[in-house]
């Protein structure tokens, strides 16, 4: 680089400005060092930078533009809710609120175990399909087996008596019941066939399940159940009839 | 912008340099105060959409910038000179020279300059913008910015000499 190049480049060199860290003029700015008429150049070129920057400074500003500009904006401003990028947020906000609202006012299931033996005894009673229908009891645990239920339950012996009809498999929050039908044989409506539905259920699956194993019975608008646990196991037994008649099977 | 005060104080930081900086290129308090009063407004209105808030001062003198072009209706491009190409008239007013002159003559002779220039010259010696945010400001390369502020500067110093309102040489 020579004298002139360094000129250049120094022309546009603002003093007492980030220019001073600016590498693109370190070299010419190097050069000042060994060039004691460059650096005489610079030096002036310094000083009339400093002369005009004061000129241009100098300039006055209205009184009042900046309460005028403050003024204005209070007319035109947008007001900051209702900017797009407010009002779309607004309008999520209400939509995710308005949702948690509804989720919160909805009933919430009960998913206790009075409400599974309402829930059984409602199947029970209202109508169901039996996937199974024999009197073979070997062939019933066999199928319940294969549906992946429970089939290791254990039947009061009173019921074991009863005539059996057939099984079907249902389902409690994502666990499996055994559904397994029997025939008091009373008298039954005309379209009936079973009139005792025995429930079984893994313990774990049912909050509230109880722990004792002798049967606690509760009256259901026409209908019985007993309800126990053995084992790993709760059973439910929905009857037809009162309590004297469901007892008769416990 | 996200308040009423972030506005206030960002125009108390910005209100003098910018409306300097249109004086510089209208020369007249009217105009100069109209396009400091429409930047403003416009940050009012937009300026919540500058995410890096490093760049307000940039984005303000940009929007004036802009604002000055418009109300010119300017039609034409302006040449993109880079500085290697220029042959330039290096500075030759005394730094004495200068402090003999007030700021009312110094923007009369830039108002000679031809104007492509002025924005370029204004902003040398009235801001410390890097010359990156320069060029942003004017939208040009980095190379152009430093070409017309040189010529510019010597365009500016030609006309103090002479003392004349004649057309400048170094073109």
């Amino acid at each position: 680089m020579n004298r002139e190049q360094a000129k250049e480049i120094l022309a546009l060199y603002r003093p007492g400005t980030a220019d001073a860290e600016d590498p693109s003029f370190s070299e010419a700015r190097g050069l000042c060092g060994q060039d004691p008429e460059l650096n005489r150049w610079f030096e002036e070129h310094c000083a009339q930078y400093l002369a005009f920057r004061v000129r241009f400074k100098q300039v006055p500003v209205p009184a009042g533009l900046k309460e005028q500009i403050l003024a204005e904006r209070k007319i035109h401003t947008t007001p900051a809710w209702l900017r797009p990028a407010v009002l779309l947020t607004a309008v999520a906000v209400v939509a995710v609120m308005a949702g948690l609202f509804i989720l919160w006012q909805r009933p919430r299931e009960d998913l206790g175990f009075s409400s599974y033996v309402s829930r059984m005894a409602g199947i029970a009673r209202r109508g169901y399909a039996m996937e199974l229908e024999t009197k073979d009891p070997a062939q019933v645990r066999a199928y319940l087996t294969r549906s992946q239920a429970p089939s290791d339950y254990v039947l009061p012996h009173a019921l074991e008596q009863s005539t059996l009809a057939g099984c079907a498999v249902k389902d409690w929050q994502g666990a499996k019941v055994s559904m397994i039908c029997f025939y008091s044989g009373r008298p039954l409506p005309p379209g009936e066939t079973t009139d005792l539905w025995f429930f079984v259920i893994d313990h774990s699956s049912v909050q509230g399940a109880p722990v004792s194993s002798s049967p606690a019975v509760t009256s259901m608008d026409g209908a019985t159940a007993a309800s126990w646990t053995v084992g790993n196991k709760t059973y439910v037994l929905v009857a037809e009839g009162d309590e004297q008649f469901l007892r008769k099977y416990l | 912008m996200a308040s009423g005060e972030d506005f206030e104080s960002i125009v108390a930081q910005y209100y003098e340099p910018l409306y300097q900086f249109a004086f510089s290129l209208t020369r007249t308090e009217a105009d100069a105060c109209d396009l400091t009063q429409q930047t403003f407004y416009v940050w009012a209105t937009k300026g919540h959409q500058l995410r890096d808030k490093t760049k307000v001062k940039t984005w303000l003198f940009t929007t004036l910038h802009r604002g000055f072009l418009e109300s010119r209706r300017r039609q034409t491009r302006f040449p993109h000179f880079e500085l290697s190409e220029v042959p330039l008239e290096l500075p030759e007013l005394p730094s004495r020279l200068v402090n003999q002159l007030d700021s009312r003559q110094v923007l009369q002779a830039l108002s000679q300059v031809d104007e492509v220039y002025q924005a370029p010259v204004a902003l040398f010696y009235l801001e410390d913008c890097s010359y990156k945010d320069v060029a942003e400001i004017l939208n040009v390369p980095i190379g152009t910015v430093k070409s017309r502020m040189a010529r510019g500067i010597a365009q500016l110093q030609k006309i103090l000499i002479s003392g004349s309102k004649g057309t400048p040489t170094n073109k």
